[in-house]
């Protein structure tokens, strides 16, 4: 029984054309996984689906019946559920609260109703957290789950996850997916939108390809090849993987001494030209406070950074918080670093901007790393992977000595990947040190020279004869630490 | 300003408009009467429109800075009280200060110290909220207070006129007024002025690499941190600007219109402006015919009372109307 037909759907955004006749079909019971290119559309078919987006034509389906969506409730009534690629949680609120968001009558329950309310779903669910908790201290994953939760604990039967690997490491990954499996083993409807192949070999029964805001192909996903996905998905070839650099390292251009502010601890860390270091680990075991270290922002307790060697270039690990200020245009955002302390970036003169200078260096990076948009374009509106593609840009621009890296390939289609750490390994091969950042165990052994592993505020040294998956994997998990 | 954006204000007037007639219509007065004298007396003859565009003035001024302000996330709603201290020490420096020098000299000196004295009051707030964090909504309210108390006591005292008669300044000398701008119209060079300022502003915030900061930090103060501007410092800028402009409006409006100093001087123009700045959704180029709005209704309501026999006070209903809509309407989402 099909349970979501959707069908010729289009939908214009001002000048782009988001889906141009896509569609879809999802079974009782089914894994289904939705693939493509950044921009090609998927973000924009869910949120149809889920009654954010209005199509300007098509039909959308329900067990059968053609449904009019005016908004998430229509769609939550008839049992679907979107859990977004950007969180729709409010840091601000306490689990029990954003439970009680957008639930019928949810601001009415008193304080205890609601506890109580929160903690019967995290109770069922499983999730080990208590309601009173502030979201904003909840770690990435356990967000997600949180999420999932609230859409199940509302009757959800057709789940939909954009993108939801994209933040969780191998270990949370797997928890994932397990419980992708057991939702369909209790006859829920799943979509799965990833980027990554081997997620969606791993679980999903059948895979709908999208390119252009088109539907290429939809096929039985066990038996299918790799290759063949990739290659369904970008429409040629698939890049193979790459190597580390192998660059002569220089002199330090970065160096800290004993980094302590919670929960890092006596961080030491030196940054070489022409290398690049990765600093490997699970979210939430300092990440953050590290990147805010090194971005300035934060206040040591104790201990000193020092940039040898400027300018230094940041790709902050979280794109629409601070990353990118999603009100301005792509062009302003790419200028915005250079414009902060003061200084003037070229496309500037006497402080003024030249707006023709703005517009083509706007272009150069559209085009150098395929961003689905125009120059002036609010960063709003483009698919996440794009913003993450305008993050990296900006970063670049100023051939800088010293680059810190995290996540940077966070929500990038696989060709877009192989792009940006393409991108990456050339700034260390002109004799930038890299810096990165990453829970992306394939990512890391990719591009690294030399890794260390964040764990509980700590770094620990991975010895050259260590660099494997499954030891690194150990210490990410306290090996080192017992 | 994209045309879309033009949608919300014009709604919010349609609104305020349909809404104003229906209170007419209950007051027993035709609102076709009523609205046409409105508008026959804001624009209708020479003197009307003059008088229009000397009450526009300050409103530019003032609703550019305000706009500017909101744009960087700052919500300055001293604008009234930097007005009067800007009105204040232009005075002082006309009256006290250099009464004898020359017009070329005291007419720029008697507004520069107006703006500089504007500013001082926007950066007493920026002030507070650098050193102890004090929320600028709430000190640039008080120091209102304080500005208009301030001026109660100058001319009270030290700057009351030297015949001690009434409580106001000595007039200014000639030298210290604003010279009438040449053609028919009799209004004062503060006009073209007030005219010139948002274009200028327009320019600062969408052309150049400084609005480019204030307008990330209104955005996203957390990114801007992160791109390396430090949004304090922005809000301390912006609050010396906007009460620059403000101070300027004062100082104009005692140079330009009333020629000396006492207590009441505005009609409110640091309140209205802010909703000038909201219909002209924050952009400094809508203020211009924001203010020209927020000016005629004022200037026409005179003559509302006499030709239609409607209380000039209905006036201020009708503004508020304005007001309730361009907020309902037109407030941009700050994000957005
Ligand atoms: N609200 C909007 N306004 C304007 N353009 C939009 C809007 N939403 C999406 N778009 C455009 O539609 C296209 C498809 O976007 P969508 O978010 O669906 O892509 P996606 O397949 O989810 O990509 P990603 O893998 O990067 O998340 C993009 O080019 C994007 O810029
Ligand atoms: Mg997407």
């Amino acid at each position: 029984m099909l349970r979501v037909e959707l069908t010729e759907l289009r939908k214009r955004f001002g000048s782009v054309q988001a889906l141009d006749g896509a569609g879809l079909e999802i079974a009782a019971g089914e894994v289904h996984a939705l693939l493509g290119e950044n921009g090609a559309g998927k973000t924009t078919l869910v949120r149809a689906l889920y009654g954010v987006v209005r199509p300007d034509s098509g039909s959308i389906r329900i067990d059968g019946e053609l449904v009019q969506l005016r908004g998430p409730r229509d769609a939550l009534e008839l049992g679907v559920g979107l859990v977004h690629q950007h969180f729709m949680l409010v840091p601000e609120l306490s689990v029990a609260e954003n439970l009680a968001l957008g639930e019928r009558g949810g601001l009415l329950l008193g304080p205890r109703a609601l506890r109580s309310h929160a903690a019967g779903i995290l109770e069922r669910y499983d999730l080990g957290f208590r309601p009173d908790l502030r979201v904003g201290e909840l770690s990435v994953a356990q967000k997600q789950r949180l999420e999932i939760a609230r859409a199940l604990s509302r009757g959800v039967e057709i789940l939909v996850l954009d993108e939801p690997t994209a933040v969780l490491v191998p270990s949370e990954i797997d928890s994932l997916l397990e419980l992708l499996s057991r939702l369909r083993e209790q006859g829920c409807s799943v979509l799965f939108i990833s980027h990554k192949l081997d997620e969606i070999t791993a679980v999903c029964d059948r895979v709908t390809v999208l390119r252009n805001g088109r539907n290429v192909a939809t096929r039985e996903v066990p038996g299918i090849e790799l290759r063949e996905l990739g290659e369904l998905m970008v429409g040629s070839e698939l890049p193979p993987p790459g190597q580390p650099p192998r660059t002569q390292v220089g002199p330090v251009v970065l160096r800290a001494r004993g980094l302590t502010t919670p929960p890092l601890v006596g961080v030491d860390l030196e940054l070489r030209a022409g290398e690049v270091f990765a600093i490997a680990g699970i979210d939430g075991n300092g990440q953050t406070p590290l990147e805010e270290v090194l971005a300035g922002v934060r206040v040591l307790e104790s201990g000193s950074l020092e940039l040898v060697q400027p300018p230094l270039a940041l790709i902050s690990g979280d794109r629409q918080r601070t990353g990118l200020v999603l009100g301005l245009g792509l062009d302003e955002n790419l200028v915005l670093e250079e414009a902060a302390r003061g200084g003037a970036p070229p496309e500037y003169r006497f402080g003024l901007v030249r707006p023709r200078e703005l517009r083509r260096s706007a272009s150069a990076a559209i085009e150098r790393l395929g961003i689905r948009a125009a120059p002036d374009d609010p960063v709003r509106t483009l698919s996440g992977g794009n913003q993450q593609k305008i993050c990296v840009a900006r970063a670049l621009r100023r051939d800088p000595c010293a680059l810190i890296a995290v996540n940077p390939t966070r929500g990038l289609d696989v060709r877009a990947t192989a792009q940006v750490r393409d991108e990456l390994r050339a700034q260390a091969e002109r004799g930038a040190g890299l810096l990165l950042i990453s829970t992306d165990l394939d990512e890391v052994l990719e591009l690294a020279n030399r890794i260390a592993v964040l764990f509980r505020g700590q770094l620990y040294p991975v010895a050259p004869a260590e660099h494997t998956r499954e030891r690194i994997g150990e210490l990410m998990l306290g090996g080192a630490a017992a | 300003m994209r045309r879309a954006e033009l949608v919300a204000p014009v709604a919010a007037i349609l609104a305020a408009l349909a809404l104003s007639a229906l209170l007419l219509l209950l007051l027993g007065a035709n609102p076709v009467d009523a609205l046409g004298a409105l508008v026959k007396g804001a624009f209708g003859d020479r003197l009307a429109l003059e008088n229009t565009l000397v009450r526009m003035a300050p409103l530019l001024l003032i609703g550019a800075g305000i706009s500017i302000a909101f744009r960087c996330g700052v919500w300055n709603i001293g604008g009234e009280g930097q007005l009067y201290a800007g009105a204040l020490v232009a005075t002082w420096v006309a009256t006290r200060l250099l009464p004898g020098a020359e017009a070329v000299l005291l007419v720029p000196l008697v507004l520069l110290a107006g703006a500089a004295a504007g500013a001082l009051w926007g950066g007493i707030a920026a002030g507070l909220r650098v050193g102890r964090g004090v929320s600028e909504v709430l000190s640039t309210i008080l120091l209102n207070f304080i500005a208009v108390l301030g001026v109660a006591w100058a001319v009270h005292g030290p700057l009351q006129e030297l015949s001690g008669a009434y409580p106001q300044s000595d007039t200014f000398p000639a030298a210290a007024r604003l010279p009438m701008l040449p053609g028919s119209l009799r209004v004062h060079a503060g006009v073209l002025l007030a005219m010139v300022l948002p274009v200028a502003i327009w320019i600062l915030l969408f052309r150049s690499a400084a609005g480019l900061r204030l307008r990330a930090v209104g955005l996203s103060p957390e990114a801007s941190r992160y791109a390396g501007i430090y949004p304090l410092r922005e809000t301390v800028r912006v609050l010396l600007i906007s009460g620059g402009l403000a101070g300027l409006a004062g100082a104009v409006e005692v140079s330009g219109v009333t020629g000396r100093l006492f207590e009441n001087l505005s009609p409110g123009y640091g309140f209205t402006g802010i909703a000038v700045a909201l219909l002209a959704r924050l952009h400094p180029l809508g203020v211009l015919p924001a203010a020209l709005l927020f000016a005629a209704l004022a200037s026409g309501s005179g003559a509302m009372q006499r030709i239609a026999g409607v209380p000039a006070v209905t006036v201020q209903v009708i503004e508020a109307f304005v007001i309730f809509f361009s907020v309902g309407f037109a407030l941009p989402r700050r994000n957005g």
